[in-house]
């Protein structure tokens, strides 16, 4: 696994705040804090819990977007 | 098929449709450069950007996407946009070990799933075991879409041919072009596939909620007066059910072979990263369609049982099919992009089948000493077993069956130890893994067949997923592997 470590200059695993930052957004897009039988005001469409939810979903694949640009280098893009 | 019946014109464009993908099959046999394994199951280890990112797509987005949300929609409302955030899931558990495992298998030249886990832990019980549970949850999606294939068939022609040719029609065609090519075949033709499958959700979320419902804001509105619960948020219980779906696809559909022999078989990790960065939005784009066309359907079509509701879709379909010739010739687009989503799963399921068996049970276990060439053939032979197997099996599958079918990801997931954990943790042992392994499977199958696949809201197959990985954890801890 040594070799692998050269390999990959930065892996997303390792870098604890892009967790924390994933955790806080799945908070956000599970509808655990609404209360039971909430609708709400219609957003776009959707009912405003389905509105957040998904909104979530959208800032979790923006994030994963920069995580992997930002945070998955491997020695053979760098060459 | 809800009474969505083609006349001779939408017939004929269908099959050119699919006898095309034999032509795409026979040029990718032209293109090939060697008679290895690598070449017929990796394609050479060349895909570049726009082949990797429809590949993924078209064999990640299912039969199952088109029919069964729009069903589970129409039967629980809002509820299910836990499909939007589970489906993104799959692309976080990517990024718990596919960095490791692609440089891993670049530089190892893995070809299976297999493959790494004989590298990493050097035990054969615990290859073969993995193996044949990604074999038999493999086996169960490629059936699964077969069975679909035989309903679709069914349906346009109104009766005319019996489910069954449909199903051994279609799966002939998918084998053919698979032999005569292997992964590039499989590749291109999903290509073709994804981008039929893409232009299927585009015109979906443009004609179902304008024309039928009146806009997605009259839909919802008129759902909240007919069914009020299928648009409120949902219980405590509920909520534990998108954290379970969220782990139980995140981790189970990420480690699916044919999704991992796709990491391996990038040109360079450059376009792997942009491939999978892509893979991240299309929920938002695919499954949320879905979502959009089950909440339609039920204000249009209410009343419908269990059964007819998994044919929602078909029916929307009808409605539309019958307002102008328009609206006929983009549901035949729509027909398409379902036989798009059946045949590109099936046949990445098929393909990865095939290279497994010989890869990591033929090969040590019957022929150590055969070489390159002969395994090729052997997968390709290979392939028209398991087609004729499955076929067999969708055709005549007894109803009492159905459950031990059902089971994938239940299964499935109890592999998932082996790459999270294991690529990570020197100390976790083959031993500890096989244990961890035996446990969770012991735990998820226990409670599936007691009659409690849901408790508190999680998957049965999720609970095992947590004793297993307890399992690994404490062995790693008290009994670590030796450094050699």
């Amino acid at each position: 696994m040594n070799d692998l470590q050269e390999q990959l200059v930065s892996e997303p695993r390792k870098v604890r705040y892009i967790w924390i930052v994933y955790l806080l957004l799945y908070a956000l897009a599970v509808p655990w804090y609404w209360p039971e039988g909430y609708r709400g005001p219609l957003v776009l469409g959707f009912p405003l819990w389905v509105a957040v939810s998904l909104g979530a979903v959208l800032l979790l694949a923006a994030w994963t977007a920069f995580v992997i640009r930002r945070y998955w280098i491997d020695a053979e893009e760098e060459e | 098929m809800g009474g969505m019946v083609f006349g001779p014109g939408a017939l004929i464009a269908v099959g050119l449709y699919l006898v095309s993908m034999i032509g795409v099959g026979w040029i990718a046999r032209t293109r090939r450069r060697s008679n290895s394994m690598a070449d017929f199951y990796l394609a050479g280890r060349s895909m570049g950007l726009l082949v990797l990112f429809l590949t993924l797509y078209a064999t990640q987005y299912s039969g199952n996407t088109l029919f069964g949300y729009t069903g589970k929609t129409y039967r629980i409302g809002f509820e299910w946009t836990a499909s939007v955030l589970f489906m993104f899931s799959i692309i976080v558990g990517y990024m718990l070990f596919a960095p490791r495992l692609v440089a891993l298998a670049r530089k190892e030249g893995f070809i299976t799933p297999g493959d790494y886990i004989t590298h990493r832990f050097r035990s054969s019980v615990l290859t073969l075991l993995s193996t044949i549970l990604m074999i038999y949850a493999l086996g169960n999606y490629a059936l699964a879409q077969l069975k679909a294939m035989g309903a679709a068939v069914e349906g346009i022609t109104d009766g005319a041919i019996p489910g069954s040719y449909g199903i051994i029609g279609l799966a002939i065609i998918m084998v053919i072009y698979e032999t005569l090519g292997g992964m590039r075949s499989v590749a291109w033709t999903d290509v073709m596939q994804g981008g039929v499958l893409l232009l299927g959700f585009g015109i979906l979320v443009f004609i179902i909620p304008q024309n039928l419902g009146g806009g997605l804001g009259q839909v919802v509105a008129q759902l909240s007066e007919m069914d009020p619960p299928k648009v409120q948020a949902p219980s405590l219980e509920g909520a534990n059910k998108w954290i379970s779906y969220a782990l139980l696809l995140g981790c189970g559909a990420a480690i699916y072979p044919q999704a991992i022999q796709r990491l391996y078989a990038s040109r360079s990790v450059a376009v792997l990263k942009r491939s999978l960065i892509l893979m991240a939005f299309m929920p938002l784009t695919t499954t949320l369609v879905a979502l959009i066309c089950g909440l339609t359907a039920a204000v249009v079509l209410p009343d419908l049982s269990k059964a007819e509701s998994d044919q929602v879709l078909a029916r929307l379909c009808a409605l539309v099919m019958g307002e102008s010739a328009l609206g006929y010739w983009l549901v035949v687009a729509i027909f398409a992009a379902v036989l798009a989503a059946l045949m590109s799963t099936a046949d990445s399921a098929l393909l990865s089948i095939s290279s497994m068996f010989t890869k990591d049970i033929y090969l040590p276990y019957f022929r150590p000493q055969a070489t390159e060439a002969e395994l090729t053939k052997v997968g390709k032979i290979c392939s028209w077993v398991i087609v004729a197997v499955l076929v067999a099996v969708a055709i005549g599958t007894d109803a009492t069956l159905v459950r031990l079918l059902e089971l994938k990801f239940e299964i499935l997931i109890q592999v998932v130890p082996c790459f999270f954990l294991g690529l990570y943790w020197k100390r976790l042992s083959a031993r500890t893994a096989l244990l961890g392994m035996v446990c969770g499977l012991a735990v998820a199958l226990g409670f599936t067949f007691g009659g409690k696949p849901m408790i508190w809201g999680f998957h049965a197959g999720v609970i095992g997923l947590v004793v297993n990985a307890a399992v690994c954890a404490i062995g790693a801890c008290c009994k670590p592997a030796t450094s050699d």
